[in-house]
């Protein structure tokens, strides 16, 4: 960790904090809180307490690596020979015209120039811009047939986190955690990254709650010493500033819920502040970084110019898991940097370096801490690209055939499933809509996505809009 | 109050004490031990049976489905798989412990042990399931059932005779007799009405959401101990009077229509005309518009009264919805706009959830599929309509008079206009309309007189495409062309004194024409559908009146009088519980928008007819309909009650009002409290949404679908994506983050503070008066002597060291991640690099992300970062916006640049002006890189990039100037900069990543495409906790706050922290 510009060393500070926390602790709402943290009595009232799955459940936690924009599907997992004979020449007839976003009707076919291997045990196919996830090729399940409904980037992306591509739906974090709970309340259940301060596509309502309470929506967390949005009070006002005016707080909020016995929601509120602090406690413990060895921050790629912003996310999301965050959304190229409309020899070149080591030092990570087999990892987008070029040099969105990636959590690795048409247009084999994906993550979660309720204006709401199934076919 | 308690935990709040409800139409969830049988059992029909069974696998093989109760229970072609009254004699049993051959589940092999087991149990204990709407029995599909017909909702509005009770004080009113009366049969003994001081803060955030001023509480005060049932009048007749009452009811109603002011997709463009609905809204409640003629003219405005503005504007209603600005899949589009507006009038007219039936019959409710089309059916002819001036015709008569004399006198200049601009503008439509699918593209050949109906729906939307690309060509425009159409438009200016003030637009529709497209029913052989209501209340065609004189089919009118047909059993009903629930915290139906199986039936159904039937007979008066229920004494129950014992075993929810609520405050609510209190509220009424920074009510702040003020966000706001009848009330650890430790909340506690310390002189009255302020209420003796004595002892922990600086204010900017610099004239102040230094001696570009709220009235720069110390005979530069009357164009980027020229030699200034136009209230990425040294070729290039647009080019604008070289010191600054002898100049709006870099940066080597320091970089402030807030991450320049903290009296900073705690606290956010 950096020395803190104060002069101060930064975990010096941190541990007088954690002491003065937890020294504060003991009497800072402890009735509230040793009441919350009973569990059983309590359990089937607070509405984050861990939950029993509907079945048993292969994976406990999701880390979805979202790249944003749309990556190209047929140069990276998914290989097309064909596509090269054709290249140059315009879509043939015979696999149907498409609605494309940037609407270049008549461009012809854009050749893949990557190099293809097979990798692993398994032979798994992958294209020579992830060389580093190729060595983890035996534990990844390729399902290359996936298929979605919105063109654009917002609809495409609002989709793959919620479902539709209307927005107002809760994302699948929001689902996963209204359906499981979690089990460590000092952190957000739901937490978010991303790889650069542009805003995502649609904001922040891509981890919304939607229509559900926003006690189910995603956090967004940093690193650094203030992780989650004010966390920290401002940094003229002192450790024991805060403190006397937080004991005020807790006794003049006392005194008026005793007067209100049967309004238990003024506990619920003392105890708010209660959990407030015990995540100022543990949130800057777990986004820090400096305590994991050299060798790990550079299986993620840290100490590399390229890689270090993802890899530090990836390591992020790692501590994250472990620390039992139930899902963990990353953006790289938040804002659509994948989104290579032109020149996308330059585009993914440099999205796929900046992501491939840090994923595959991820996945080796969670795998020599015996993580990966109950931590499901997620690869993809919004939607794959078009076979089609664009500008010459790009290919336009492809929502009809896409290629998705996962690991861990009770998948069978080392399997590609499904399949596009020669040229990777369309899915065309075990077709798999977003619906069913959403279906699969959560029947590996141990949910049924039928079964996953939320009552709303008289509707039984469901995550997959009362469609899709779970495609029990990764887990071997 | 929570909203909708049955439906599982997850709704509420973090903690919840459940007590079970022991009146008859409250659920019980699964008791522990039950839910145990339930999840173990549940698991074992996953994992073994599910897949033959089960509308997951959409398999039901032998008829039987497993996975509900209701299910279990009905069975299969054997019977049913769960004896409800033998369960230990169920077929179930007999299948899984194959105990016959004929029937042996699962066919692939018997059970294990624990897995057998697990499923005995469950089944022996009633095969307990719990409730996840599937309890009720599906409804058979097609016809309505003589059971649907009983349906309590759809049955004619009575007139029943209230009850007589024993009490007289309660026998008084209406309202209070039916509530009495069933207390009265419970058992239950009413609260005791509640303080005068209690009731008035209730009563003024019910219908103000405001607290009330300690004057008006202390006069209530007074007039309550004379005669409290005459003071309690008064005040509801004044707080009914006054427009406050429009702005609170609105926000009732603009969470139920959707109402946002942006797009909602990936560019959520703001819509700038949206707000006028918004005023259209208070208008109504404020003038008690009739409740009927309110539904009419939002659904049908259009054709019900054409000439009169008022009423097309309330179309807008039906324009709420989210656009996607640039989908080339404009049928689709299309369709989803129609959909809209009939799944949100179900929601908020009819109380009824019309969405289920868009794919299927209602599983619950006798709602056919059909229904949803022929209500669509009556939205199908819409166009939307953003031409339509709200104005009379005499007003737009005049306006077109003076309008002609204008481009008589402009004629020449819009021509040579046009010379430049027509070319682009066909090459850019051209290029536009070739990005549509075909079948649209061929639309645009047609003449509009050969489309049909559906085609120019169509054609009008793509065209919104088209024209989107028209309004950006001069960005298209060669260097030279630009130049040009500058000059002219500035020439076009000089006319603008003939020019007549535009007249006020708003996003409303029309019908595309006297006959309607045709709405298609049925996916495989769709078939036109006509319009019409609910098959269960009206089966036949809805009979249509083409209006007379107006190219519109009169269907919206057909349904807006049907609905507000007196004898519609359901809107009356919906609206008057919807108030119901806005003054008792739970509407008489708890689903305020779901009258159907799946929401609750009423608590007190006489009293809602009663009262429905009441509404309708007095003219659909809101007004009167609130008046009767605040001055209910059900409703001036106290929130305690001195022996809650009975009722608590009873009715724990309270659903028969045996005492008051304590009601959280909503988000708005919460931030208009605090202006309120800290005095800064500013009352003037309606107009475009402002920033959430200004003081308005929260109801005037710019509503951005993506980008939600963090207060909302945490606090429940809605969405404004679907209708939202009933807000959640959720307790997190965000929530009281932001509250003790957010900047913004800090600056209210520093407001408060500074007056209190001017209305009183004491501790003792400080505190007293902060009491009033923000509770209503004197400190009690108690509460006096432990505040001062917190006073005194944060004194002491201060010391004598604190400071009073306005704080560095930070806000997330729009559409860009970490905190930028908040920069106001009167607020947050700018920032002074620390010392001073050497200029770059060459060649430099500056860059920025901003955003910027407002310019200067007359042609001054607000700066953005200048380096210069305002002596004009002094080298120097200064980047910025330019101000409204500037010479050159208002709100442009400019560099003003002190230095040396061939022409003057030493102490020449020039201005460089820019294309770039800001646009306020949106963040940009800003550039000027500078060339001084090439000799003949001296350039600036500006590069401005809108940020909330992703399509949107970097702009870019290379202008050529005269400076040649700069020579000697000054201090630096951002955001602003002291100018000797005359007032500062500030920036107004946010600033972040400011960066300075020597010589003059391609475009490529930009911070927009790196955001990084690289080896080139001089300066770098970021404005992040690492390295800091005011640290330069080069670490060679550090900022300090223009204005110095003043040393300030550890007293006072102790009362700041005093007054933080207070808005902190429950009794602020809450209301009993």
């Amino acid at each position: 960790m950096s020395i803190d510009p104060t002069g101060v060393p930064h975990h010096e500070l941190l541990t007088t904090r954690r002491e003065f926390l937890l020294r504060g602790g003991a009497g800072f709402g402890g009735l509230a809180l040793a009441h919350l943290l009973a569990g059983g009595a309590a359990a089937g009232t607070n509405p984050l307490a861990a939950k029993a799955p509907h079945h048993a459940a292969k994976a406990k936690r999701v880390i979805f690596l979202f790249m944003e924009g749309g990556p190209s599907h047929i140069d990276t997992f998914d290989p097309k020979p064909k596509l090269n004979e054709l290249a140059g020449k315009p879509l043939p007839e015979s696999f149907g015209k498409v609605i494309t976003a940037m609407g270049e009707y008549n461009a012809p076919l854009l050749a893949s120039p990557r190099k293809w291997q097979r990798h692993g045990q398994s032979g798994l196919w992958v294209s020579d811009w992830l060389p580093h996830m190729a060595e983890c090729a035996d534990d990844l399940a390729v399902v290359r047939s996936c298929w979605a409904d919105g063109i654009n980037h917002s609809t495409g992306v609002c989709q793959m986190n919620t479902g539709s591509i209307l927005a107002g739906r809760p994302s699948l974090g929001a689902w996963a955690t209204y359906g499981l709970g979690t089990v460590n309340e000092n952190l957000p259940a739901f937490v978010v990254m991303q790889d650069n301060p542009a805003s995502t596509i649609n904001g922040p309502r891509n981890w919304g709650a939607g229509f559900m309470p926003a006690v189910y929506q995603g956090t967004r967390v940093q690193a650094g010493s203030e992780p989650i949005p004010n966390l920290n009070p401002p940094a003229a006002v002192g450790g024991d500033q805060q403190r006397g005016k937080l004991d005020l707080l807790e006794e003049l909020n006392r005194d008026h819920a005793s007067q209100r016995p049967f309004q238990s929601e003024l506990e619920a509120r003392i105890a708010s502040y209660e959990l407030a602090f015990k995540m100022q406690a543990e949130a800057p413990e777990a986004v820090d970084l400096s305590k994991e060895t050299e060798a790990t921050k550079k299986l993620y790629g840290i100490d590399e110019k390229e890689t270090a912003t993802f890899g530090q996310m990836c390591l992020l999301a790692r501590r994250l898991v472990e620390r039992d965050v139930r899902f963990v959304q990353l953006y790289s190229g938040a804002g659509s940097k994948w989104d290579a409309h032109s020149n996308i020899e330059k585009n993914h070149g440099t999205n796929c370096k900046a992501t491939d080591k840090p994923i595959a030092g991820l996945l080796k990570d969670l795998k020599q801490r015996g993580l990966l087999q109950d931590t499901l990892v997620i690869w993809g987008g919004e939607f794959g690209r078009t076979p089609m070029s664009e500008k010459g040099t790009g290919r336009d969105h492809n929502p009809t055939g896409f290629t998705m990636v996962l690991a861990g959590g009770g998948v069978k690795g080392g399997q590609a499933l499904g399949a596009t048409d020669d040229i990777g247009l369309h899915a065309v084999e075990d077709r798999l809509h977003v619906h069913d994906f959403h279906a699969t993550i959560l029947w590996l979660l141990g949910l049924d996505n039928m079964g996953l309720v939320y009552r709303y204006k008289g509707r039984p709401e469901r995550p997959t809009l009362n469609e899709g199934e779970a495609y029990k076919k990764i887990a071997g | 109050m929570h909203p909708t308690p049955r439906f599982g935990p997850g709704i509420v709040s973090l903690l919840l004490v459940g007590l079970a409800p022991a009146l008859a139409w409250a659920e019980t969830p699964l008791p522990p031990a039950q839910q145990a049988l339930y999840q173990k059992a549940r698991a074992v029909l996953e994992s073994n049976c599910f897949n033959c069974h089960s509308h997951a696998a959409k398999k039901d093989k032998g008829g039987l489905m497993l996975d509900s109760r209701a299910a279990v229970l009905k069975g299969g072609e054997s019977g049913p798989a769960v004896d409800d009254k033998a369960p230990g004699k169920s077929l179930l049993l007999t299948a899984i412990g194959y105990e016959k051959d004929e029937l042996r589940m699962p066919p692939k092999g018997k059970l294990g042990g624990e897995q057998l087991a697990a499923l005995k149990a469950w089944v022996e204990a009633g095969a307990p399931w719990p409730d996840d709407g599937t309890k009720l029995t599906a409804r058979s599909r097609g016809g309505i059932t003589d059971e649907d017909r009983k349906w309590w909702a759809i049955q004619p509005v009575a007139r029943p005779t209230p009850p007589t009770v024993q009490d007289p004080a309660w026998n008084a009113g209406v309202i209070d007799r039916f509530i009495r009366d069933r207390l009265d049969k419970e058992k239950l003994p009413p609260a005791p009405l509640a303080d005068a001081r209690t009731l008035i803060r209730r009563l003024t955030f019910d219908l103000h959401g405001l607290p009330p001023t300690p004057e008006e509480s202390a006069a209530f005060e007074q007039a309550h101990a004379k005669d409290a049932d005459a003071a309690v009048t008064a005040l509801v007749d004044r707080l009914l009077a006054s427009p406050r009452y429009g702005e609170r009811m609105a926000r009732v109603w603009l969470d139920l229509v959707r109402y946002a002011e942006s797009d909602g997709y990936k560019a959520d463009d703001y819509r700038p005309h949206a707000w006028r609905y918004r005023d259209y809204v208070i208008r109504a409640f404020n003038t008690d518009k009739p409740y009927d003629r309110f539904v009419r003219e939002q659904l049908a405005g259009d054709e019900i009264a054409p000439d009169d503005p008022e009423s097309r504007l309330a179309t807008s209603f039906l324009r709420l919805g989210i656009y996607e600005y640039n989908n080339r899949d404009v049928r689709t589009q299309w369709n989803n706009i129609v959909d809209e507006p009939t799944e949100v009038v179900g929601d908020v007219f009819l109380g009824l959830g019309m969405g289920c039936a868009k794919c299927h019959d209602h599983k619950f409710d006798p709602i056919l599929q059909a229904d949803y089309f022929r209500l669509r059916a009556f939205f199908e002819p819409m166009l939307p309509r953003d031409d339509l001036p709200l104005a009379t015709a005499a007003e737009v008569a005049a306006y077109r008079e003076k309008l002609a004399a204008w481009e008589k006198a402009t004629a020449d200049v819009r021509k040579r206009i046009d010379a430049i601009e027509k070319p682009l503008g066909e090459k850019a439509a051209k290029a536009s309309i070739e990005h549509f699918p075909l079948d649209i593209r061929a639309l645009f050949d047609k003449a509009d007189a050969e489309r049909t109906p559906l085609e120019r729906q169509l054609h009008a939307l793509a065209y919104r495409q088209v024209d989107y690309e028209l309004d950006r060509i001069t960005a298209k425009a060669t260097a030279e062309q630009k130049e040009k159409l500058i000059a002219l438009r500035k020439e076009l200016t000089t006319f603008d004194a003939k020019k007549p003030a535009p007249l006020p637009l708003a996003n409303t529709v029309t019908d595309v024409g006297p006959d309607a497209p045709p709405t298609l029913f049925g996916k495989k052989n769709p078939s036109p559908v006509a319009p019409g209501f609910l098959t269960i209340l009206h089966p036949e065609p809805a009979t249509i009146a083409k209006p007379a004189n107006l190219p519109s089919t009169g269907r919206r009118t057909a349904l807006a009088t049907w609905l507000t047909r007196p004898e519609n059993p359901l809107v009356g009903r919906v609206m008057v519980n919807r108030l119901w629930q806005m003054h008792f915290g739970r509407g008489l139906v708890t689903t305020t928008s779901d009258f159907g199986k799946l929401g609750e039936p009423p608590t007190h159904p006489e009293l809602l007819d009663w009262l429905t039937t009441d509404f309708v007979a007095n003219g659909w008066s809101l007004k009167r309909l609130h008046r009767q229920m605040v001055l209910s004494l059900a409703y001036r129950q106290s929130a305690t009650h001195p022996d809650p014992k009975a009722a608590l075993k009873v009715d724990p929810e309270n659903r028969l009002l045996w005492r008051g609520a304590t009601r959280r405050l909503e988000a708005e609510q919460i931030r208009d409290a605090m202006l309120a209190a800290t005095g800064k509220l500013d009352p003037v009424a309606g107009g475009p949404g402002v920033d959430s920074s200004l003081p308005r009510r929260s109801v005037y702040t710019r509503v951005y679908r993506n980008q939600r003020d963090p207060l909302f966000d945490v606090f429940d706001a809605p969405d404004g994506i679907g209708s939202v009848p009933q807000r959640n009330t959720t307790t997190t650890p965000t929530q009281s983050l932001l509250l003790i430790n957010g900047v913004p909340l800090i600056e209210h506690a520093r407001a408060l503070t500074r007056r209190v310390e001017k209305e009183a002189a004491t501790d003792e009255g400080r505190i007293d008066r902060a009491y009033q302020l923000l509770y209503g209420r004197p400190a009690t003796a108690r509460e006096q002597s432990r505040l001062q004595r917190f006073l005194a002892d944060q004194a002491t922990k201060l010391g004598p060291k604190v400071t009073d600086a306005p704080a560095v204010e930070q806000i997330k900017m729009p559409h860009r991640d970490g905190k930028a610099l908040v920069v106001h004239p009167k607020g947050s102040p700018w920032l002074q690099v620390d010392g001073s230094r050497d200029l770059p001696e060459g060649d430099f570009t500056v860059e920025a992300f901003v955003l910027l709220r407002s310019t200067y009235e007359d042609g001054t720069v607000r700066p953005i970062a200048v380096h210069h110390n305002g002596d004009v005979k002094q080298p120097g530069w200064a980047f910025g916006v330019t101000g409204k009357k500037s010479a050159y164009k208002p709100q442009a980027l400019v560099l003003q640049l002190w230095g040396k020229s061939d022409e003057k030699g030493a102490g020449d200034y020039e201005a460089v002006f820019s294309d770039l136009r800001l646009e306020l209230d949106k963040p940009y990425y800003v550039a000027v890189s500078v060339k001084l040294t090439t000799a003949g070729k001296e350039t600036v290039t500006f590069y401005a990039k809108d940020l909330s647009n992703d399509e949107e080019p970097l702009g870019v604008s290379p202008v050529g100037h005269r400076i040649t070289s700069f020579a000697g010191r000054g201090p630096m600054s951002l955001g602003g900069a002291a100018v000797p002898g005359k007032p500062e100049r500030v920036w107004d709006g946010l600033i972040d990543d400011v960066r300075l870099s020597k010589g003059a940066l391609p475009q490529s080597q930009l911070l927009l495409s790196g955001e990084a320091a690289s080896k080139q970089t001089v300066n770098f402030w970021r404005f992040e906790a690492t390295p800091g807030l005011l640290k330069d991450a080069t670490g060679t320049w550090h900022l300090r706050q223009a204005a110095k903290p003043a040393a300030a009296d550890p007293r006072h900073a102790a009362l700041v922290d005093l007054c933080h705690v207070l808005l902190n606290t429950s009794e602020f956010l809450y209301v009993d």
